[in-house]
């Protein structure tokens, strides 16, 4: 196991390497805005454009900014300049990332409750009335864009625009440090938004491993031992169907923390890494842009790392050397 | 000025960058909708807070650097420069710091301005404001670490500020004589004195006091933003160092009362007691917190089409409807065939429909049909023509489009029936998203059924500037999401950048067209070196007219900008930002 963690931990190293190269050609290659032109703003002199290009050190060969970055990176762990907010990229995303991490992790609490507790309903009654509204209702949680299911929960539920006005709408996040019950409530629409795809993905997933597993062997032998249904779902059927659920979760997890959480936080208006990845497109802010994507690679990376080891105690069968 | 991007210089703006940012420059207009409320109502209350919604940050928090109009509409509220605009001024400034009129020579090449006293500095500076101060202001403005937008622009003709743009490190200038603490006076090369007199109503002249701000001009880039020092009513929060402490980009601006204002020197009433800037607001759901809810306005965004057409038929109250002092229109490259050809480009904007294109953006209700280049309200509109474009311009007469006169020049143009008969693709370079994004679909889709075969690439705003449209070499024929607004009001902010041939840049270019016509160009040139207003806009009408004549665009909208207010604000809009003017508005009582 430990030389199996720390071959992972070195293949780290390298895809996280190739995902930043990768990403400063495709924004170096491909037309994006100058930022230096941008920067400069409107009919500046030629002078003012050029004193911005080689602050951004943009005047130089790509070859030479890209050494550059990833010398700096390497070096003293700097992930830059932003062009955009002249901020430092690594500063930025830490003052971010809390607000991130509490939408993903609280989403994802929300989507396992509410995927898990569906799927294996609907697999214990499958073809029932209960399944078939369940897996319908997963459906149009899934077909329905979060922009859209967020600004409609907004308009149903929000205290300022809300017609049922119950909850803290767009705008009302405050850091879990600044007030614990404010954040909890501030976060309760974002995380069921955010969590309603995933929940009906998740729902749909398990109920279909589950139907497969609950027709194996072992199954029958737990049964014929005299265990009750209870027992036999919970500790033999769900335990080996849940794996692909939680290699998934690992997956999702990683994306999110890496700023795909962006539509959700964009409506909700949540200063995460999302919106600020968004803002760093807009606006060909490479340091940001490379920053976010470093980020979100090492999160994709490491989680899927602790979803296998998990794996092992999850399932017996599984084991690595 | 402004723009939405990227901070958004203004010509972004023009063209609207994603639907949210765009919306920042958007515009209202004629029917349906509110009044531009210019003054504050008969005894306003002191006092409350209001919050200001914003999708994107301001630019720069540094006056003097910021050049867009989200960044006026805060900022205003901090800096007082030379002069500014009270809410109803459509004209010249209004003295600020100064004292009285700038005193412009007869010759043009002399501009003095007198200064008040009593005037402070906020904290941790805490003393009084000197003509000095403005001087290292304007100095800084050409420093490449604080990259000023437009100090070249309107300061350019100050005697050594040539030297101090290629030096760039804010080198003293010579022709900035301060004889005594209240008294600045502009030594220029050139007769532009008219122009430079305007431009102090730019936040370039706000005071800085340079003791302080010296050490962190000396930084690239300058971190002087970030211990900005007030001299208006309100500041931003900062720490016994002057750091900031209440401004986190991209999140909140927080503004409190500058305790070092004296309201007796200040014509702004700044009835609020706090201003909270709350930014990375969706705009759908911020414009319906706003017309729902209570203590905020919109800030660099306009309402949605939707929301917009609900505000200006049943809460009336809540719109203000401000003329944005600029228009949109779609740009031909003269340089690129087929639209070298000027009868090409007039049967094109003949067949046009303008009034599709305006509906893209709502409809008559965010503004007239651009008929010519000088805007309402601007010196030399009435001039060049009002509201009608000029009397034998037959290609402009209908909005709907006149397929008629457009076969008329097609033919002119030697093809016979009356269609585009080429058969070389042209590029056409439009906005990905947003009411930008449809405006470009539009257009595409008109020019199909004219003849036109496309090359049609629609890339994110920023995109279609600074790779495309901004660049001769990319060699765009045609780029459906330009436009252009004031800096303050007068033509040359107009008419210089956009058409003049001394313009035509290799990068960042304005001029889209690539127009190099001697008339324009002498008519323009001399028009900057007139000191009388009254000769001036009658030589920018004049190069108007010529300009229109050449058809260097598809004119569509002269917009006004819609902002909106909750029910109990009391708010009011600035004709010279076109925003709701922070030091005016009030809570209701």
């Amino acid at each position: 196991m430990g030389r199996y963690i720390v071959r992972r931990l070195l293949w780290v190293v390298v895809l996280v390497f190739a995902v930043v190269t990768l990403t400063f050609v495709i924004f170096s290659v491909l037309p994006s805005a100058d930022p230096a032109r941008l920067r400069a703003g409107r009919s500046p002199n030629q002078q003012l454009v050029k004193d911005i290009r080689h602050r951004f050190k943009l005047d130089k060969p790509i070859y030479v900014q890209y050494g550059k970055y990833i010398g700096d990176l390497v070096t003293n762990l700097d992930f830059g300049h932003s062009y955009q907010n002249d901020t430092d990229v690594l500063d930025e995303i830490l003052k971010r990332l809390p607000a991130t991490i509490s939408l993903a992790i609280g989403g994802a609490i929300v989507w396992l409750i509410m995927g898990i507790s569906v799927g294996i309903v609907s697999a214990i009654y499958r073809r029932s009335v209960l399944d078939r509204v369940a897996m319908g209702l997963s459906l149009v949680a899934i077909s329905a864009p979060v922009f859209w299911l967020g600004l409609v929960a907004l308009y149903v539920f929000a205290d300022d625009i809300g017609k049922i006005p119950i909850l803290p709408g767009a705008g009302s996040y405050v850091p879990l440090t600044d007030d614990p019950v404010e954040w909890f409530t501030s976060l309760i629409l974002p995380w069921c938004v955010l969590a309603a795809a995933f929940a009906a993905i998740y729902a749909r997933l398990l109920r279909g491993n589950l139907i497969e597993t609950m027709s194996e062997d072992y199954i029958r032998t737990a049964r014929a031992k005299g265990l009750s249904e209870r027992k036999v779902i919970l500790k033999h059927g769900l335990r080996s169907a849940i794996t692909p659920v939680v290699s998934a979760l690992g997956l999702d997890l990683g994306l999110l923390l890496a700023g795909n959480a962006i539509l959700t936080e964009t409506v909700f208006n949540i200063p995460g890494i999302g919106r600020l990845s968004y803002n760093a497109i807009i606006n060909s802010d490479l340091p940001t842009i490379e920053g976010v994507v470093l980020f979100g690679a090492l999160f994709i990376v490491v989680l899927n790392l602790i979803v296998d080891i998990a794996y092992a105690f999850i399932d017996p069968r599984v084991r690595y050397t | 000025m402004r723009r939405s991007a990227l901070r958004i210089p203004m010509a972004v703006c023009a063209g609207g960058l994603a639907a949210l940012v765009i919306a920042a420059c958007g515009g209202g207009g004629g029917g349906g909708g509110g009044q531009a409320k210019t003054a504050a109502p008969e005894g306003a209350q002191k006092g409350g807070t209001l919050t200001v919604l914003s999708n994107a940050d301001v630019d720069y928090i540094d006056c003097g650097a910021a050049y867009y109009q989200f960044s006026y509409q805060v900022e205003y509220a901090m800096c007082r420069p030379l002069y500014s605009y009270k809410p109803e001024t459509r004209g010249l400034p209004d003295p600020d710091v100064a004292s009285g009129p700038a005193q412009v020579s007869d010759d043009g090449k002399t501009v003095t301005v007198k200064m008040k006293s009593g005037i402070k500095f906020g904290p941790p500076v805490n003393r009084e404001v000197t003509s000095k101060d403005v001087k290292y202001a304007i100095e800084r403005g050409f420093n490449k670490s604080v990259a000023n937008g437009y100090a070249s622009a309107y300061f350019g003709d100050v005697q050594g500020a040539e030297d101090a743009a290629k030096k760039a490190d804010g080198s003293p200038i010579d022709g900035l004589v301060t004889p005594d603490d209240h008294t600045i006076v502009f030594k220029l090369t050139k007769p532009t004195g008219t122009a430079v007199a305007e431009a102090l109503g730019l936040p370039l002249s706000t005071p800085v006091p340079p003791e302080y701000a010296k050490p962190l001009d000396a930084k690239t880039p300058s971190e002087y933003g970030n211990h900005l020092v007030a001299t208006g009513p309100y500041m931003i929060p900062n720490d016994k160092s002057g750091k900031l402490t209440g401004y986190e980009p991209m999140k909140n601006i927080t503004l409190v009362r500058n305790p070092n204002w004296d309201a007796k020197t200040d014509y702004r009433p700044a009835y609020l007691d706090k201003i909270v800037v709350k930014e990375g607001v969706d705009p759908d759901v911020g414009s319906r917190q706003i017309v729902d809810g209570q203590n905020l306005v919109n800030g660099d965004f306009t309402p949605p089409p939707a929301i917009l057409k609900q505000v200006a038929t049943t809460k009336k109250d809540q719109l203000l409807l401000i003329p944005s002092g600029g228009g949109r229109f779609m740009s031909f490259n003269f340089k690129v065939k087929p639209f070298d050809d000027i009868n090409v480009r007039k049967a094109v904007i003949a067949g046009m429909d303008r009034n599709a294109l305006r509906l893209t953006r709502g409809g008559p209700v965010i503004g007239p049909i651009m008929q010519h280049q000088i805007p309402p309200e601007i010196p030399g509109f009435e001039e060049a023509g009002g509201n009608n474009p000029p009397p034998e311009a037959d290609w402009l007469k209908n909005p709907a489009g006149d397929k008629t006169v457009m076969a008329k020049y097609f033919k002119a143009a030697g093809m016979s029936s009356g269609k585009y008969e080429g058969s070389d693709k042209i590029l056409v370079v439009g906005d990905d998203s947003g009411v930008g994004g449809r405006a470009a679909e539009v257009a595409a889709s008109q020019l199909e059924d004219m003849g036109f075969k496309l090359n049609f690439r629609q890339v994110p705003h920023s995109t279609m500037y600074t790779k495309f449209c901004n660049v001769p070499k990319a060699q765009v024929s045609f780029c459906p999401n330009t436009g252009w607004f004031k800096d303050f009001f007068d033509a040359q902010t107009l008419l210089d950048p956009t058409f003049n041939g001394s313009n035509i840049l290799q990068e960042n270019n304005s001029n889209w067209p690539q127009m190099d016509d001697p008339t324009v160009n002498k008519l323009l040139d001399q028009g900057k070196v007139t000191v009388d207003r009254a000769k001036r806009a009658q030589m920018f009408a004049e190069a108007d007219k010529r300009i229109t004549d050449l058809a260097p665009n598809v004119p569509w909208v002269w917009d006004k900008q819609p902002n909106i207010a909750s029910k109990n604000v009391a708010a009011v809009g600035s004709s010279f930002n076109a925003t709701i003017d922070l030091n005016f508005t009030s809570i209701k009582k």
